[in-house]
């Protein structure tokens, strides 16, 4: 039977809480997944993570290798990060990876996203650091700071300081940390220990390796 | 069941709203500071031995900034991260801004006045009960020169007690005795220039690249510039500087002492020593043996120098062939020769430099002699590019500690209390009567602290310094304060610290440019600051505390000064005055960017003791040690043997703990602590331990261990791969953390001449935790 | 004394979400969550969670399919979407939620119980297709559980939309519908032994048991053509049925053909 007038409850229920419940779920899914390309740059994911595209589908969100972590340095990543959404990460300004000897994190990966047969930590790659900010390196201005390099848990092989003349002064050597990017774990440790506002070093997505036949 | 268009657009519209407040929010790009309206002024870097030259942006009374000093010689603008952030170092949030008084359990704010007024009681009541020597004032290497006059001439001068001692006692006192018994006059006759000209360094167990950064830049520099140049770093453990070095000598500790008699050796066998040198500048003698540690209370020890003939010294020196000290410490034969005839050279220009391994020694002045000999044997001192040259650690353990005199034996200008010609001087000078100045010292820095335990000295204060981290076997010091019974412990600082918490009043201090000051650097070179930002709340700094103090207790007479600073320094001044270690009129401080004593007639003297730049030294002396008047304006090479440690690694205690700095941590923290870039850097003190060991005792990389002596425990995690690879059998852990206090086990022996613990070297075992 | 099979219930249900929070509380019982898990060290896998990752990374792990297996074979044992009204913290708030829903007397709209077998099937293809597991990205019961685990509250949000769209549109309409996870285990539990029974003697076609169960359609071949047991894979043995039917005319059985 056609309702003559509008009763109250009927309005509650069309009128507003209908459009008010979809309001919500639309805007959940659009304030959790719609993000910028930008904004779903490059993460650093925990030791042991197979190459990107398969560590997203590999990974089920489980978070065992957050509640493994003994320093929290992996964190689940939050609606930012679209489809990864959950996917373990590590923001190295916040908390580096401490490479533990015995990698507890990869150990309890159930499904392959990250390589539970991983053993030794030099193996690690989970991204390669660089100086991307030179004009503010202390280092490279010549003052002796050097942070990240006597912090490198893989010091004298991971960064080098490799000592030049400073002409400004004519007296003293500017001390350059250099990464070596077949060696550099990514662990972010200098990214964190950088003294600088804003770290001058930081941990990037590793390029690709290569070889060629030079001796030298 | 479908959804209508309205219904629709209503979500979408919600949709969105919900998806840009999930988005981050846009943040203006930082503001950066306002170039305009800053004040720059020079100032000495609060940090290190080395004295670099900083300025000081202050705006609103607030310093903004801070930046190296182009101008300043020493280090031409260049800092290191401790010296960069010196704008933050005064203010971290807990900075001390009221005097606080202890009552039960709770410190509670007060005035000045109150808090004066009980301290000076308690001084009286002390001084009348039990007599001067029951009060003490512990003061710094950190202190401005004036704080450390004014501390001087009122407990020597003022209430007559010779209970004055610096915590320089803790880091540089070997080097002092090791420069007295040698020269007869303290610090070095070279400068930082032999950084530049110089072509052979021997590092001894000093951490020169973490340590006093900007100037191994320097050293670095010049191997770049010349191939010949070669860095030999001797240590009982790898660190940044080993790795630069051209070659690291690791050695067993304490066999330093035998290491350099085996040098000496090679060199007195094979001929290799300036025979004309040590004919005209050389004479020899020897001492005491078996001199014990300092480990009883009221230790003490008088030397006996004895002459000797050079032969008498060739013979002593015969037992120290480098087969006998290859199997004491370790570094191969071979090898010892090979630095024996480096040394030799006469192609080279040989410089030793040293700082705590050598000073923090329970036979410290005797190493610092040792390292002479070999310098004295060869001729190759006193030259541009060629001398041995001992690093100081504190910004002015040479220009307050050592060249005022802030200790229990002291008066400025290499003067003893045991003198009483020295004495009547001071009386002079400070226009006291006759027979104030007592002629007998004290105690050394840790016999005072044992005298408060005891409570033979009743009231301590403390300025500039955090002993209760930093003093060895530090469980017996701390408990020592609180034990009540009439103990008083004054702590004049700018933060709380582990010192303030065993006070009974803290008094909240000024700091750096917060008040005017002077610092000596390790070459000599006396820099000077006004002041440039007010202190914070009520903090005043520590010159007008001791001179209210002594207001207070009668002796304000003592003080009569307008301009204080300026006229301390030219009563000062005079102490100087033709002793070899002249200071300029403070004008010429303020306006230059430091300058090397002694400066006569407005000029600076890069090397002493040295013929056209020493103005002392008469023109055809060549080189004349002239303060070692006793021997003839020659200096002296010392026969000292080889002793071993007084606690060496056991079967219950195995290996050794050595204890040090970072160089991103300035001594207990305090300061650098409160710079969140500096705490970031590195937060927490780990055990560095050899991974060898490590594997023995099933022990992973960032474990956590339990170390132990016999004096104290200490839980970290081990670090087996950092910038400081222990050797096997050592452990290293910086002493910068004070959550991690590891003095607690460090032993309280001393050289028994000069006094100063040896915090390198004492035994632990080492567990999982 | 009346015998009730919800007070055990929600015990279970509370205890899943107490495990899933345990290492919070220091206790090394429980790591992870329901889509990967390790119970005093074994480990537990969704077997849904399985299926996306394997077809979407191309990575195949075997202790990874054994575990899902175990999990796969102890829903197979107990009724398929057990999990759904036993374990599942979603099905849990969605559950509470629906009291609110019936006081306010809104969201009566319905969709098919099917769809979330066709939200299975979506879920694997896309995942397949795409290469992430598709699923556990947006999954409702990830976000929760990791919200509980990692204190990150903002992804609770999509639970909160779901409960204001099943309380002002179409009730239980995750559970029901779109589920994929349901979907699944509505696959199992379509041929498990563990079934509700119906007893058409003591029925006296009350109705109690189609207004109280979330997928009353599985009720209804029983009461229309008098079906002796409940043989859809969407019946989540919640016996909510069992427990209101006056009559005791439902009851849990297992049968062995």
């Amino acid at each position: 039977m056609p309702q003559t007038g509008v009763t109250r409850r009927r309005f509650l229920k069309d009128g507003v809480l209908m459009p008010l419940a979809l309001a919500l779920a639309g805007g959940s899914i659009s304030a959790l997944f719609l993000r910028s390309a930008d904004a779903r740059g490059f993460y650093l994911r925990p030791p042991g993570a197979v190459e990107e595209g398969r560590f997203l589908g590999a990974c089920i969100k489980c978070g065992k290798c957050a509640q493994a972590c003994p320093y929290n340095s992996i964190r689940m990543a939050g609606a930012d990060a679209g489809i990864g959404i959950g996917t373990p990460h590590i923001i190295a300004r916040q908390e580096p990876c401490r490479l533990c000897p015995d990698i507890p994190c990869a150990k309890v990966c159930p499904s392959g996203a990250l390589d539970a047969k991983l053993e030794n930590v030099e193996k690690i790659r989970m991204g390669t650091a660089v100086i991307v900010d030179r004009e503010n390196c202390l280092s490279l201005r010549g003052l002796r700071c050097e942070v990240c390099y006597r912090q490198c848990p893989l010091i004298d092989k991971a960064i080098t300081i490799e000592a030049r003349h400073n002409p400004r002064t004519g007296v003293h050597s500017i001390m350059e940390p250099v990464v070596h990017r077949d060696k550099c774990v990514g662990c972010g440790i200098c990214e964190n220990a950088c003294v600088r506002d804003k770290p001058v070093i930081v941990v990037m997505k590793s390029p690709p390796l290569q070889k060629d036949y030079y001796e030298f | 069941m479908e959804l209508s268009r309205r219904d629709f657009l209503k979500a979408s519209a919600a949709a969105a709203a919900f998806a840009a407040a999930g988005a981050p929010l846009m943040l203006t790009g930082e503001v950066d500071a306002a170039e305009a309206g800053i004040k720059w002024g020079k100032a000495p870097c609060r940090f290190c031995g080395t004295g670099c030259g900083v300025l000081v942006g202050v705006k609103d009374n607030k310093i903004v900034a801070t930046k190296g000093d182009p101008a300043a010689p020493v280090n031409r603008g260049l800092n290191c991260i401790k010296g960069y952030f010196l704008s933050k170092i005064l203010y971290g949030k807990d900075r001390l801004t009221k005097p606080l008084i202890r009552k039960g359990n709770k410190m509670v704010e007060a005035s000045w006045d109150e808090a004066m007024t009980l301290i000076a009681g308690k001084f009286k009541e002390s001084i009348d009960k039990y007599g001067p020597d029951s009060v003490a004032i512990y003061g710094s290497g950190q202190w401005t020169v004036f704080e450390g006059y004014a501390a001087s001439k009122l407990f020597k001068g003022g209430i007559g007690t010779n209970n004055i001692e610096p915590n320089a006692r803790l880091c540089m006192a070997s080097a002092v005795t090791g420069f007295m018994t040698t020269f007869a006059s303290d610090e070095p006759m070279g400068c930082y220039d032999d950084l530049d000209l110089g072509d052979t360094y021997f590092l001894w167990g000093a951490n020169m690249a973490e340590c006093h950064p900007v100037l191994f830049s320097r050293l670095i520099d010049n191997r770049l510039k010349n191939p010949k140049v070669k860095i030999i770093d001797f240590g009982t453990r790898h660190t940044r500087t080993s790795q630069m070095a051209d070659k690291y000598i690791k050695f067993n500790p304490q066999t330093d002492l035998a290491l350099l008699n085996a040098i000496a050796h090679v060199i007195v066998k094979e001929k290799l020593y300036d025979e004309t040198f040590i004919k005209n500048h050389v004479v020899f003698k020897k001492g005491k043996t078996n001199i014990g540690y300092g480990l009883e209370d009221k230790f003490k020890f008088t030397d006996d120098p004895k002459p000797m003939t050079f032969d008498e010294y060739k013979e002593f020196l015969k037992e120290y062939t480098p087969e006998y000290v290859a199997k004491l410490s370790g570094v191969p034969a071979a090898t010892i020769v090979e630095m024996a005839h480096l040394y030799a050279d006469k192609s080279r220009k040989v410089n030793s430099l040293w700082t705590m391994g050598f000073n923090q020694h329970t036979r410290g002045t005797w190493v610092n002699n040792l390292a002479y000999n070999v310098h004295l044997l060869t001729g190759k001192i006193c030259k541009p590019g060629e001398n041995p040259m001992s690093l100081t650690g504190q910004p002015s353990a040479c220009g307050t500690a050592r060249e005022v005199g802030t200790f229990t034996h002291r008066l400025p200008a290499d003067m003893v209390v045991t003198n009483p010609d020295h004495r009547a001087k001071a009386e002079k000078i400070w226009g006291i009567p006759a027979g104030k100045v007592p002629a007998k010292p004290t105690y050394n820095a840790t016999e005072m602290f044992r005298a408060l335990d005891r409570g033979d000295i009743k009231v301590v204060w403390t300025q500039v310094t955090n002993p209760f981290q930093s003093l060895p076997n530090l469980n017996r010091y701390r408990k020592g304060a609180r034990k009540g019974d009439g103990r008083f412990v004054i702590v004049s600082d700018m933060y709380p610290t582990k010192s303030t918490e065993v006070a009974d009043v803290i008094l909240p201090s000024a700091s750096w440019v917060e008040k005017e000051g002077v610092f000596g650097n390790a070459e000599r070179r006396t820099q000077q600051w006004f002041k440039q930002v007010d202190p914070p709340g009520e903090a005043r700094n520590d010159l007008w505390q001791t001179i209210e103090l002594a207001k207070r207790l009668g002796h304000g007479n003592l003080f009569p000064y307008k301009y204080v600073e300026k006229e301390i320094w030219e009563e000062y001044r005079k102490f100087n005055e033709g002793e070899g270690k002249d200071l300029a009129p403070y004008e010429a401080y303020t306006k230059a960017r430091g300058l090397r004593w002694p400066v006569i007639n407005g000029k600076e003297t890069l090397y002493r003791y040295a013929e056209g730049y020493d103005p002392y030294v008469k023109a055809g002396e060549g080189i004349k040690f002239y303060k070692n008047k006793k021997d003839g304006g020659k200096a002296v090479i010392w026969a000292r043997p080889y002793e071993p440690a007084p606690e060496v690694p056991d079967k219950a205690y195995p290996f050794w703990l050595c204890t040090g700095r970072v160089l991103e941590h300035w001594h207990t923290g305090t300061m650098t602590g409160r710079v969140p870039e500096l705490k970031r850097a590195y937060p927490a003190a780990v055990c560095e331990m050899n991974p060898e060991d490590a594997k023995k005792l099933g022990i992973k990389h960032l474990q956590k261990v339990k170390i132990s002596s016999r004096r104290g425990t200490i839980i970290l995690p081990v670090d087996l791969n950092g910038r400081g690879k222990a050797e096997k059998g050592n452990v290293f852990v910086a002493f910068f953390d004070e959550n991690k206090l590891i003095n607690e086990l460090c032993i309280d022996a001393y050289c028994p001449i000069s006094g100063e613990p040896d915090y390198k070297k004492c035994a632990v075992k080492v567990e999982k935790a | 004394m009346n015998f009730k099979w919800w007070p055990i219930r929600r015990f279970v249900q509370l205890s899943a979400v107490v495990l899933i929070a345990s290492p919070l509380m220091g206790l090394n019982i429980f790591r992870g969550n329901l889509a990967g898990g390790e119970l005093f060290g074994f480990s537990l896998i969704d077997p849904l969670a399985f299926l996306q990752a394997t077809v979407a990374s191309r990575i195949f792990v075997a202790p990874f399919l054994g575990a899902a297996l175990v999990v796969a074979a102890f829903y197979f044992l107990l009724g398929g979407r057990t999990f759904c009204a036993w374990v599942c913290p979603v099905g849990l708030i969605t559950e509470l939620n629906d009291r609110l829903r019936r006081s306010l007397a809104t969201g009566e709209r319905r969709l098919p119980l099917s769809a979330s077998r066709w939200s299975l099937v979506v879920v694997i293809v896309v995942s397949f297709l795409a290469g992430v597991p598709l699923f556990e990205i947006i999954s409702p019961i990830g976000m929760t559980t990791r919200a509980l685990m990692f204190r990150d509250w903002l992804t609770l949000l999509m639970l909160v939309s779901i409960c204001a769209v099943e309380v002002a549109i179409a009730r239980r309409v995750w559970c029901r519908s779109l589920c994929p996870l349901g979907g699944f285990y509505s696959l199992l539990g379509r041929f498990s032994p563990l079934r509700i029974h119906f007893s058409e003697q003591l029925c006296t076609h009350c109705g109690e048991c189609t207004r109280i169960c979330p997928h009353e359609e599985v009720l209804l071949p029983s009461l229309d053509h008098d079906c002796s047991h409940i043989y859809s894979g969407d019946c989540t043995r919640c016996c909510d049925c069992i427990d209101i039917c006056p009559t005791k005319a439902l009851s849990v059985h297992v049968i062995y053909k």
